[in-house]
Protein backbone atom coordinates (compact mmCIF):
# COMPACT_ATOMS: atom_id res chain seq x y z
CA UNK A 1 0.00 0.00 0.00
CA UNK A 2 2.97 2.41 0.42
CA UNK A 3 5.01 3.91 -2.27
CA UNK A 4 8.06 5.15 -1.27
CA UNK A 5 10.04 7.56 -3.46
CA UNK A 6 7.96 6.40 -6.59
CA UNK A 7 8.51 9.58 -8.81
CA UNK A 8 11.88 11.81 -8.45
CA UNK A 9 10.86 14.13 -5.34
CA UNK A 10 8.37 12.07 -3.54
CA UNK A 11 9.85 10.71 0.31
CA UNK A 12 6.37 9.02 0.62
CA UNK A 13 2.71 8.54 -0.03
CA UNK A 14 -0.23 6.76 0.53
CA UNK A 15 -4.04 6.26 -0.14
CA UNK A 16 -6.79 4.49 1.55
CA UNK A 17 -7.79 4.90 5.21
CA UNK A 18 -6.17 7.32 7.71
CA UNK A 19 -6.23 5.73 10.84
CA UNK A 20 -4.32 7.02 13.65
CA UNK A 21 -2.12 4.28 13.99
CA UNK A 22 -0.84 4.38 10.50
CA UNK A 23 -0.54 8.09 10.43
CA UNK A 24 1.73 7.53 13.81
CA UNK A 25 3.75 5.41 11.95
CA UNK A 26 3.84 7.29 9.14
CA UNK A 27 4.94 10.79 11.22
CA UNK A 28 7.39 9.02 13.02
CA UNK A 29 9.61 7.19 10.05
CA UNK A 30 9.73 10.89 8.87
CA UNK A 31 10.90 12.01 11.56
CA UNK A 32 14.15 9.36 11.25
CA UNK A 33 13.77 9.52 7.13
CA UNK A 34 14.40 13.46 6.92
CA UNK A 35 17.21 14.12 8.34
CA UNK A 36 17.10 17.72 9.37
CA UNK A 37 17.32 19.80 12.39
CA UNK A 38 14.90 18.78 15.22
CA UNK A 39 12.65 21.82 15.40
CA UNK A 40 12.39 21.40 11.27
CA UNK A 41 11.77 18.14 11.46
CA UNK A 42 9.12 18.63 14.54
CA UNK A 43 7.28 21.34 12.20
CA UNK A 44 6.97 18.82 9.26
CA UNK A 45 5.77 16.36 11.59
CA UNK A 46 3.10 18.94 12.79
CA UNK A 47 1.83 19.98 9.70
CA UNK A 48 1.80 16.15 8.26
CA UNK A 49 -0.81 15.14 11.45
CA UNK A 50 -2.39 17.89 11.21
CA UNK A 51 -3.41 18.13 7.69
CA UNK A 52 -3.81 14.15 7.41
CA UNK A 53 -6.21 13.76 10.15
CA UNK A 54 -8.78 16.46 8.82
CA UNK A 55 -9.04 13.76 6.24
CA UNK A 56 -9.25 11.05 8.80
CA UNK A 57 -11.68 13.20 10.70
CA UNK A 58 -13.59 14.47 7.80
CA UNK A 59 -13.23 12.30 4.49
CA UNK A 60 -16.82 12.04 2.99
CA UNK A 61 -15.75 8.70 2.17
CA UNK A 62 -15.37 6.13 5.02
CA UNK A 63 -14.29 2.66 5.86
CA UNK A 64 -15.38 0.64 8.76
CA UNK A 65 -11.22 -0.30 10.24
CA UNK A 66 -12.58 -2.22 12.94
CA UNK A 67 -15.62 -3.38 14.18
CA UNK A 68 -17.88 0.09 15.03
CA UNK A 69 -14.37 2.62 13.82
CA UNK A 70 -14.91 4.41 11.31
CA UNK A 71 -11.69 6.21 9.38
CA UNK A 72 -11.71 8.68 6.49
CA UNK A 73 -9.98 7.84 3.40
CA UNK A 74 -8.28 9.99 1.43
CA UNK A 75 -4.27 10.32 0.13
CA UNK A 76 -1.49 11.67 0.72
CA UNK A 77 2.08 12.53 -0.52
CA UNK A 78 5.21 13.99 1.35
CA UNK A 79 8.00 15.59 -1.25
CA UNK A 80 11.26 16.69 -0.96
CA UNK A 81 13.29 18.94 -2.58
CA UNK A 82 16.37 21.16 -3.04
CA UNK A 83 15.17 24.15 -1.12
CA UNK A 84 11.46 22.85 0.64
CA UNK A 85 9.99 19.90 1.72
CA UNK A 86 6.01 19.47 0.74
CA UNK A 87 2.50 17.53 2.51
CA UNK A 88 -0.01 17.19 0.22
CA UNK A 89 -3.78 15.45 0.68
CA UNK A 90 -6.56 14.97 -1.13
CA UNK A 91 -10.24 13.46 -0.14
CA UNK A 92 -13.48 13.97 -1.46
CA UNK A 93 -15.85 16.28 0.03
CA UNK A 94 -19.66 16.96 0.62
CA UNK A 95 -19.80 19.72 -2.33
CA UNK A 96 -22.11 22.15 -0.25
CA UNK A 97 -19.02 22.08 2.32
CA UNK A 98 -16.77 22.62 -0.32
CA UNK A 99 -17.82 26.77 -0.49
CA UNK A 100 -17.10 27.17 3.07
CA UNK A 101 -14.05 25.62 2.43
CA UNK A 102 -12.72 27.70 -0.07
CA UNK A 103 -13.97 30.95 2.09
CA UNK A 104 -11.67 29.69 5.00
CA UNK A 105 -8.98 28.83 2.64
CA UNK A 106 -8.94 32.11 1.18
CA UNK A 107 -9.12 34.25 4.76
CA UNK A 108 -6.59 32.53 6.16
CA UNK A 109 -4.00 33.35 2.50
CA UNK A 110 -5.09 36.78 3.30
CA UNK A 111 -3.87 37.48 6.95
CA UNK A 112 -0.79 38.13 8.28
CA UNK A 113 0.53 35.61 10.74
CA UNK A 114 -0.47 38.29 13.98
CA UNK A 115 -3.85 38.20 12.95
CA UNK A 116 -3.81 34.26 11.70
CA UNK A 117 -2.83 33.56 15.92
CA UNK A 118 -5.63 35.77 16.67
CA UNK A 119 -8.38 33.74 14.13
CA UNK A 120 -6.76 30.62 15.67
CA UNK A 121 -7.77 31.69 19.06
CA UNK A 122 -10.93 32.93 18.49
CA UNK A 123 -11.72 30.20 16.50
CA UNK A 124 -10.22 27.58 19.47
CA UNK A 125 -12.65 29.15 21.97
CA UNK A 126 -15.71 28.96 19.67
CA UNK A 127 -15.31 25.82 18.76
CA UNK A 128 -17.21 22.89 20.01
CA UNK A 129 -15.19 19.91 22.03
CA UNK A 130 -16.54 16.97 20.47
CA UNK A 131 -16.38 18.65 17.14
CA UNK A 132 -13.55 20.97 16.89
CA UNK A 133 -14.18 21.08 12.99
CA UNK A 134 -11.43 21.22 9.58
CA UNK A 135 -10.86 24.85 10.41
CA UNK A 136 -8.40 25.02 13.67
CA UNK A 137 -6.09 22.86 11.42
CA UNK A 138 -6.10 24.58 8.31
CA UNK A 139 -5.33 27.94 10.77
CA UNK A 140 -2.17 25.59 12.22
CA UNK A 141 -0.85 24.38 9.32
CA UNK A 142 -0.48 27.96 7.58
CA UNK A 143 1.30 29.28 10.96
CA UNK A 144 3.23 26.26 11.52
CA UNK A 145 4.50 26.70 7.49
CA UNK A 146 4.84 30.31 7.49
CA UNK A 147 3.10 29.39 3.92
CA UNK A 148 0.10 29.87 1.96
CA UNK A 149 -2.33 27.29 1.68
CA UNK A 150 -2.12 25.80 -2.15
CA UNK A 151 -5.68 24.09 -2.02
CA UNK A 152 -8.11 22.81 -4.98
CA UNK A 153 -11.58 21.88 -4.92
CA UNK A 154 -12.99 20.07 -7.93
CA UNK A 155 -17.10 19.62 -8.21
CA UNK A 156 -17.38 16.15 -9.29
CA UNK A 157 -20.99 15.84 -9.36
CA UNK A 158 -24.35 17.10 -7.80
CA UNK A 159 -23.00 15.56 -4.14
CA UNK A 160 -19.52 15.48 -4.11
CA UNK A 161 -16.59 17.78 -4.65
CA UNK A 162 -12.67 16.58 -4.45
CA UNK A 163 -10.59 18.63 -2.04
CA UNK A 164 -6.81 18.88 -2.47
CA UNK A 165 -4.35 21.05 -0.27
CA UNK A 166 -0.90 21.47 -0.74
CA UNK A 167 1.93 23.37 1.71
CA UNK A 168 5.71 24.27 1.47
CA UNK A 169 7.74 24.22 4.76
CA UNK A 170 11.34 26.05 3.82
CA UNK A 171 14.58 24.06 4.35
CA UNK B 1 -11.63 10.49 44.72
CA UNK B 2 -8.79 8.17 42.87
CA UNK B 3 -5.51 8.43 41.11
CA UNK B 4 -5.70 8.38 37.44
CA UNK B 5 -2.39 7.11 35.92
CA UNK B 6 -2.71 6.33 31.95
CA UNK B 7 0.61 4.95 31.03
CA UNK B 8 2.79 5.23 28.31
CA UNK B 9 1.53 2.84 25.26
CA UNK B 10 4.41 2.47 23.01
CA UNK B 11 2.19 0.99 20.11
CA UNK B 12 0.29 3.56 20.78
CA UNK B 13 2.09 7.30 21.24
CA UNK B 14 -0.63 9.29 20.56
CA UNK B 15 -1.71 9.43 23.93
CA UNK B 16 -0.47 11.28 26.37
CA UNK B 17 0.91 9.86 29.62
CA UNK B 18 -0.99 10.79 32.82
CA UNK B 19 -0.81 10.79 36.53
CA UNK B 20 -3.04 12.95 38.45
CA UNK B 21 -2.21 12.10 42.20
CA UNK B 22 -4.89 13.19 44.43
CA UNK B 23 -2.96 12.59 47.45
CA UNK B 24 -0.10 15.50 46.59
CA UNK B 25 -2.31 17.45 44.22
CA UNK B 26 -0.12 17.38 41.44
CA UNK B 27 -1.57 16.61 37.54
CA UNK B 28 0.92 15.88 35.15
CA UNK B 29 0.31 15.45 30.98
CA UNK B 30 3.44 14.41 29.28
CA UNK B 31 4.21 12.71 25.88
CA UNK B 32 2.12 13.27 22.50
CA UNK B 33 -1.40 14.14 22.09
CA UNK B 34 -3.15 13.28 18.62
CA UNK B 35 -5.78 10.55 19.39
CA UNK B 36 -8.82 9.95 17.09
CA UNK B 37 -11.54 10.23 19.93
CA UNK B 38 -9.99 13.60 21.64
CA UNK B 39 -13.51 14.08 23.52
CA UNK B 40 -13.45 10.64 25.03
CA UNK B 41 -9.87 10.71 26.15
CA UNK B 42 -10.26 14.20 27.86
CA UNK B 43 -13.88 13.97 29.79
CA UNK B 44 -12.65 12.02 32.61
CA UNK B 45 -9.78 14.21 33.32
CA UNK B 46 -11.46 17.40 33.24
CA UNK B 47 -13.87 15.99 35.71
CA UNK B 48 -11.49 15.06 38.18
CA UNK B 49 -9.80 18.51 38.38
CA UNK B 50 -13.23 20.16 38.33
CA UNK B 51 -14.14 17.67 41.38
CA UNK B 52 -10.77 17.80 43.09
CA UNK B 53 -10.98 21.44 43.01
CA UNK B 54 -14.45 22.06 44.51
CA UNK B 55 -12.44 21.66 47.74
CA UNK B 56 -11.20 25.33 47.96
CA UNK B 57 -8.39 24.24 50.80
CA UNK B 58 -6.82 22.01 48.18
CA UNK B 59 -4.19 23.53 46.64
CA UNK B 60 -3.20 22.24 42.69
CA UNK B 61 -0.14 21.83 40.48
CA UNK B 62 -0.54 20.67 36.93
CA UNK B 63 2.42 20.15 34.99
CA UNK B 64 2.12 19.80 31.03
CA UNK B 65 5.11 17.97 29.22
CA UNK B 66 3.13 17.47 25.96
CA UNK B 67 5.67 17.98 23.48
CA UNK B 68 3.56 17.50 20.99
CA UNK B 69 -0.64 17.85 20.61
CA UNK B 70 -2.85 18.27 17.98
CA UNK B 71 -5.19 21.27 17.17
CA UNK B 72 -8.28 19.17 18.59
CA UNK B 73 -6.57 18.16 21.63
CA UNK B 74 -5.97 21.73 21.97
CA UNK B 75 -9.60 22.23 22.32
CA UNK B 76 -9.55 20.33 25.32
CA UNK B 77 -6.70 21.87 27.11
CA UNK B 78 -8.20 25.01 26.68
CA UNK B 79 -10.89 23.66 28.95
CA UNK B 80 -8.96 22.53 31.42
CA UNK B 81 -7.08 25.77 31.73
CA UNK B 82 -10.61 27.62 31.44
CA UNK B 83 -11.12 25.56 34.81
CA UNK B 84 -8.19 26.18 36.63
CA UNK B 85 -8.60 29.70 35.55
CA UNK B 86 -12.00 30.15 37.00
CA UNK B 87 -10.78 28.07 40.38
CA UNK B 88 -7.81 30.22 40.45
CA UNK B 89 -10.63 33.52 40.64
CA UNK B 90 -12.86 31.77 43.28
CA UNK B 91 -9.31 31.72 45.13
CA UNK B 92 -8.28 28.10 44.66
CA UNK B 93 -4.36 27.57 45.24
CA UNK B 94 -3.10 26.23 41.63
CA UNK B 95 -0.02 26.73 39.44
CA UNK B 96 0.22 25.42 35.80
CA UNK B 97 3.82 24.85 34.64
CA UNK B 98 4.48 24.03 31.05
CA UNK B 99 8.04 22.56 30.64
CA UNK B 100 9.25 22.89 26.76
CA UNK B 101 12.53 21.82 24.54
CA UNK B 102 14.66 25.52 24.03
CA UNK B 103 14.81 24.09 20.59
CA UNK B 104 10.94 24.18 20.21
CA UNK B 105 9.82 27.52 19.92
CA UNK B 106 6.56 26.96 18.37
CA UNK B 107 5.53 25.44 21.45
CA UNK B 108 6.58 28.70 23.09
CA UNK B 109 3.76 30.06 20.83
CA UNK B 110 1.35 27.87 21.87
CA UNK B 111 1.50 28.26 25.58
CA UNK B 112 1.12 32.59 24.71
CA UNK B 113 -1.77 31.55 22.57
CA UNK B 114 -3.04 29.77 26.06
CA UNK B 115 -2.55 32.81 28.28
CA UNK B 116 -4.02 35.43 25.97
CA UNK B 117 -7.28 33.13 25.57
CA UNK B 118 -7.52 32.37 29.43
CA UNK B 119 -6.34 34.86 31.01
CA UNK B 120 -3.86 32.75 33.30
CA UNK B 121 -0.48 33.00 34.06
CA UNK B 122 1.52 29.50 32.47
CA UNK B 123 4.99 28.92 34.20
CA UNK B 124 7.14 28.42 30.99
CA UNK B 125 10.19 25.76 32.69
CA UNK B 126 12.75 25.33 30.17
CA UNK B 127 13.69 21.69 30.11
CA UNK B 128 17.26 20.82 31.09
CA UNK B 129 19.40 18.42 28.82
Amino acid sequence: MFKVGYDNDSIISFKGPLTVGLLSFVGNSLKSIIRVENSLAKRIFRIFIELTQNVSYYSAETIEVEKGIKSGVGWFIVKENSNKYNVTTGNLIIREDGFKLIRNCDEINSLTEKELRELKRRTRSQAIERDVGAHIGLIQTSLLSGDKLNYKVTELDDIHSFFTISVNIKK
Amino acid sequence: MENIIIKEVPDAPYYPTVNFDVQNGVCEISGESYMEETFKFYSPLLEWIKKYLEDKSKPLTLNFKLTYFNTNSSRLILDMLDIIKKSKDEGNKVIVNWYYDAADPDMIDEVEDFEMETGLDINLVELKK
